[in-house]
Order: structure tokens, then C-alpha cells, then sequence
């Protein structure tokens, strides 16, 4: 601990969002101010957030982080305020955002964005996204994790299931839609979940994505974890590396300079995009250009190397669809009806197709660049999106003297951090990146504002039978 | 004064929580000193010192990012570490076939630039969900000698 630092030297500090970017905002400020009060106010009864609610199930290795988290809120000093709402409005909230920078120094939004991303958006209207049977992926893994504002009702997927998605929550729903019944029990998840996701089973699901295999988002690593499954048949229908040789070469040598996945117009328009400029900026990011490259090859030999080591055999049927951008998806005759459009060729890819295998599907992959594929329920894992009713939306919160998104800044002691703070991007490690450089602007700004530490804190909440007193008491102890 | 410099190379900072714990294990500042690897300056790599590394693994077997600015400068210098010990571990998840790779990575690197690694390698796996605290705690008291 920093001797200099007397206790009416340290801040109070309020985190709205107890997921993996609030805890470690936490964290790093902790390690800055011991003894110093921060509470962490979270909607539900229970924190952590995405990394309880958005980790799939079978990953327990990526959620023992919350372990880390729990030690956070043994420290003399640390609160989880659960099941306390934050909101713009009084009669939204349990505590209004007003409220809360009365009462804490530092404020800090760490909500995240909590809302699916939709096939449609007004600049490409994609008709029938919001039909029954068209499940986001964010209800989907909530559901699966138990979350408490989740039903099961009118899900069901069937036999033919259609996920349109190539990043890693996409890989997760196929993993978790792949599984039998009994393991998906037994890592806790609900009988009637299970039996939702299991309905049919799925025998055929088509995985779609716009980009081709080198530019997709998916880890390889969780697409080799697939390889472990027994009984399903991959196919793809990107050309196989051997035969993409010439456009895979010019690649490796491209990417390294100008026409990196991220100058693609593809990739630069969706808001998921893993190289985002945002993420390229950050000084830990390992995706150099030489790594991209690399890794870029090894998403493709691990396409390919999942085909060639699936049984050709099995009755259950995973086909990886590259290239394909939704049209429109119609209902008739008890099924959904997909329609996709090649997407359009970029730099990384020469936008062909493979020869898909020829036995009997029920979708076509037209020579007229179109796909269509019937299927009894279609998961959307495209990214999310800020809620348009969440309790706090970001924009409603930025002083225009003192945004400065780049450091988290939103207003006068208000920061966002986090996906809040930069859009959907980046896996649990690199919010951690985020809470770090959000941190040290939060210490930097404090350490030059005087005086310092002036604020209550949660003692004034925690005092107020309602909140229209809370006002007063706010002055009187300040 | 003979320390224990425990350098720890984090993704999601669970490394940084083992480091924490050999530190407080064997007594703390100033016995024990904990150290980032995204901060480490190479220059005080000292031979006097006994040194445990704990460090993570990332995606596909690669290094957490945590540990690649010190990675890198030890590249770039190619520095003599002749004299240095340490000892290793490494923290993965075997449901990955590249599982604890990324403090190979650092473990190839200190031998090759002559540093002598002592004691058993111990290593973590996170596929059950369980915190390597405890595990590297027992590998400590087992195979690590202060200097």
C-alpha cells in the first residue's frame, strides 16, 4: 500500500455491471487505492454477468475466472450490491445514475451490451428475421446458463437447424447442439432447456457466415475442439487450402501491409469485427500483421482438418457455409426458409465455393450465387447490440465536455469501459486489457482533480428508506 | 538480500492470483517480490536472485499477451542470462491439444539464452473448472528452494 496516500485521500467508487470488465475494473482500481470503497451494483441477485450467463457450460476452465472475482469481493472494502437496478429515471431504477455520482467520487458503466444483433438492419433489411424460430444467441446461451429473465417457452429447435455466425459464440451453440442430452444434464443445465435444444435432435445444422474461412472469427482452437465430438459428419464448402493455394499465398504476403482483413469492406462494416481498428490499437494486441497472416492459414487448415477427420459416414450432418450473406428468411409449409447471397468477393478470399457433397439435402447452393436451405429453427450469433430499452444507454450520458471515448471518459468523474466502451468485441482477456487502460485513466484523472475523495459513498444508499430522501442525505453528509 | 522474484505472464490474471499467493507463501515484499512480465525490465534479470515463473496459456498455445513484452525483449537483446535459475509453472486447460504451451514458450527462451531451470515443471490444468492456486502452492513447497 502507498503510505502517502491518507484515507480521505481515497476515492469512493461505484461500478455499474458486476461482468468480467466491471470485476476488473475493480481489480486494477483496488490494486491502486487498498482500503478504498468500491461497490459493484449489479441488476441481479448474483454477479459476473457474461462470464455466467455468456460462457457456455462445458467451458468451466474459462469461467473459473469468477473465482478470481470472488477473492475481489472478500477484501475489506469490496461490495457486490445485487439486485439493485441503475437507471436514468427514477421510476426506472432502484438508484438513479444522478444518484449515484452524488453519492460515489468515481462512477464507472460496465453494463455491456446486452441485446442480439439482428439479421436486419435498416441499411440491409434482411424479412422474416424476427419470425418464431429465429433465436438469438444471447437468449440461447442465457437460457442455457440459467439466467432468471429467460423462458424456455416457445423454444424448440428440430432437426434442421441453421446457424448464421462464424465466431466463437456461433462454435459454442454448435458444440452445445451437438452434445447429448445426458452431458448437457449434467453440466447443470435445465431438463426443460435440454429437451428444448435437443428436440429432433438436430441432424443437420448449416453454419453460415459471410466471411471465407481465413477472415471468419472463430478461434481455431475451438474449432478443433469440435473434431473431438463423436458421430457427426463436417463438410465445408470453402475450396480446401491445397486448391486455394494461389489466393492463400497472395494473402500472407497481402495482409502484412494494405489489405489486412480489416480494410476488407466486409469485415470493416460489421460491428463484431475482431480487428477492429480499436483492438489493432491496443498495445498488447497480439494479432501483429505477420500473426494475422499465420493465423489466418491455420483458421483454414483447421476447416479443412476437421472435414477430413469427420466420419463420412455419420447421421448427423455439420456444414460449414462460407461466403453467404442473409437475404431473407419465409415461412411456409411448417419450415423456415433461408436465402442467402454470395457475399461480395474481398481481398482475403476469391469468394468461391467448394463442391459441396452431393447427396440429398434439402438445400441448394445455386450457380446463380444464392443458397437455400429449409430448416425448423435458425440461431443468429452476429454480435450484440446496446438494448434499446437497457435501463442506461451510453449516449444519454456523454458530456460533450468531456467525452473521450479512447480513455472511457463520458463525463466528470463518469466512465464506460468495457464492451460499453468499445463495442462487442474482444473475449474475456481482452476486457481485462480494456479494464487496465480504463483504470489508469480513471487513477490519472483523480490523482490531478482536487480536492480528492469527497463523496460518501454507499453508507448514504444503503441509508435511504427511498429515494427521495436520498438527496437530502447525500448533502448532509457531504 | 537474496529475493524471490515470482514473474508471472497473464491473459485473464488467474497467473497473476498464483503469483500473488507463492509471494505471500514465502513471506512477501521484500523476500518475495511479484512481478509482470508486461513490465520486467530484462536489465534486472540478477543472478543472485532465485526466480519462479508462472505463466499462462492463450488461444492456440501461444504466449498469454501478458508475457509477450517481456518475450520480445529478450529477443531483441539476446542477453546473456548465464547464472540465472528458475523454476516454471505452467497454467492451460487439456480440453486444448496445445494445453500449458505458452510457458514453453518462455521456458525454451530463458534456456536459450542460458538460464538454468531447477526443480520438477509443474503445471496446471483448468479444464475441471479448478483454481491452479493450490496445486502451485503444493509444487512450490516440493521442488522450489529460495536462493
Amino acid at each position: 500500500m502507498d503510505s502517502s496516500a491518507l484515507p480521505s485521500d481515497l476515492p469512493t467508487i461505484a461500478i455499474v455491471g458486476s461482468g468480467p470488465s466491471g470485476c476488473y475494473t475493480a481489480q486494477f482500481l483496488r490494486k491502486q487505492w487498498q482500503g478504498s470503497e468500491i461497490v459493484i451494483f449489479d441488476r441481479l441477485d448474483v454477479p459476473y454477468g457474461l462470464v455466467r450467463y455468456g460462457v457456455a457450460p462445458d467451458h468451466p476452465g474459462t469461467k473459473a475466472v469468477t473465482k478470481q472475482f470472488d477473492r475481489l469481493f472478500e477484501q475489506a472494502g469490496v461490495r457486490f450490491a445485487g439486485r439493485t437496478l441503475i437507471g436514468s429515471a427514477a421510476s426506472r431504477g432502484d438508484f438513479t445514475l444522478d444518484q449515484l455520482r452524488a453519492a460515489f467520487d468515481i462512477v464507472v458503466l460496465a453494463t455491456g451490451l446486452h441485446a442480439d444483433r439482428s439479421l436486419s438492419s435498416p441499411l440491409a433489411v434482411v424479412p422474416g428475421s424476427d419470425l418464431p424460430g429465429v433465436y438469438g444467441a444471447g437468449r440461447l446461451t442465457r437460457l442455457i446458463n440459467g439466467h432468471p429473465d429467460e423462458t424456455v417457452d416457445g423454444v424448440r429447435l428440430g432437426e434442421r437447424v441453421v446457424i448464421v455466425g462464424h465466431g466463437n459464440v456461433a462454435l459454442d451453440l454448435l458444440r452445445l447442439f451437438l452434445t447429448a442430452p445426458e452431458q448437457l444434464r449434467e453440466l447443470g443445465i435445465a431438463d426443460d432447456v435440454v429437451r428444448a435444444i435437443t428436440a429432433g435432435p438436430a441432424r443437420q445444422i448449416d453454419i453460415v457466415g459471410r466471411s471465407q474461412p481465413e477472415t471468419a472469427k472463430f478461434d481455431p482452437a475451438m474449432l478443433r475442439e469440435l473434431g473431438k465430438l463423436a458421430g457427426i459428419r463436417f463438410v465445408s464448402d470453402a475450396a480446401p487450402a491445397d486448391l486455394a493455394d494461389i489466393t492463400s499465398s497472395a494473402d500472407s504476403t497481402s495482409s502484412a501491409d494494405s489489405t489486412s482483413s480489416a480494410d476488407s469492406p466486409n469485415n470493416a462494416a460489421s460491428p463484431n469485427n475482431a480487428a477492429s481498428p480499436n483492438n489493432a490499437a491496443s498495445p498488447n494486441n497480439a494479432a501483429s500483421p505477420n500473426n494475422a497472416a499465420s493465423a489466418n492459414a491455420t483458421r483454414r487448415d483447421a476447416v479443412d482438418a476437421l472435414v477430413a477427420g469427420s466420419d463420412p459416414l455419420a447421421t448427423r450432418t455439420v456444414r460449414f457455409r462460407f461466403g453467404w450473406v442473409p437475404d431473407e428468411i419465409t415461412e411456409h409449409d411448417q419450415a423456415l426458409h433461408l436465402t442467402f447471397r454470395a457475399a461480395p468477393a474481398t481481398p482475403d478470399s476469391d469468394g468461391s465455393h467448394g463442391s459441396d457433397s452431393t447427396d440429398s439435402t434439402d438445400s441448394t447452393d445455386g450457380t446463380d450465387g444464392t443458397l437455400s436451405i429449409a430448416a425448423d429453427a435458425v440461431c443468429t450469433a452476429i454480435g450484440f447490440t446496446e438494448h434499446a430499452d437497457a435501463p442506461l444507454r451510453r449516449a444519454h450520458h456523454e458530456s460533450a465536455e468531456h467525452l473521450d471515448l479512447d480513455r472511457g471518459v463520458l463525463g466528470d468523474g463518469l466512465y464506460c469501459v468495457g464492451w460499453l466502451r468499445r463495442g462487442p468485441r474482444g473475449t474475456i482477456p481482452e476486457n481485462r486489457v480494456d479494464a487496465r487502460m480504463v483504470a489508469n485513466c480513471i487513477i490519472a484523472d483523480h490523482t490531478a482533480r482536487l480536492p480528492h475523495g469527497t463523496k460518501p459513498g454507499y453508507a448514504v444508499l444503503a441509508r435511504a428508506a427511498d429515494t427521495t430522501t436520498l438527496h437530502h442525505l447525500i448533502e448532509e453528509l457531504s | 538480500m537474496t529475493r524471490t522474484i515470482i514473474l508471472f505472464g497473464t491473459e485473464s490474471g488467474n497467473a497473476e492470483m498464483v503469483a500473488e499467493d507463492l509471494a505471500s507463501e514465502l513471506g512477501g515484499d521484500p523476500i518475495a517480490v511479484v512481478a509482470d512480465m508486461t513490465d520486467f525490465d530484462i536489465a534486472d534479470f540478477t543472478p543472485t536472485d532465485a526466480y519462479i515463473v508462472v505463466c499462462s496459456t492463450h488461444g492456440d498455445g501461444e504466449l498469454p499477451s501478458g508475457a509477450r513484452p517481456l518475450f520480445d525483449a529478450l529477443q531483441e537483446a539476446q542477453p546473456s542470462l548465464a547464472g540465472i535459475r528458475y523454476s516454471i509453472f505452467g497454467l492451460g486447460d487439456r480440453s486444448y491439444e496445445t494445453y500449458s504451451h505458452g510457458s514453453e514458450i518462455i521456458d525454451e527462451q530463458l534456456r536459450s539464452l542460458g538460464a538454468e531451470r531447477v526443480g520438477v515443471y509443474g503445471r496446471h490444468d483448468a479444464s475441471d473448472g479448478s483454481l491452479p492456486n493450490d496445486d502451485a502452492l503444493e509444487w512450490m513447497r516440493a521442488v522450489f528452494i529460495p536462493a
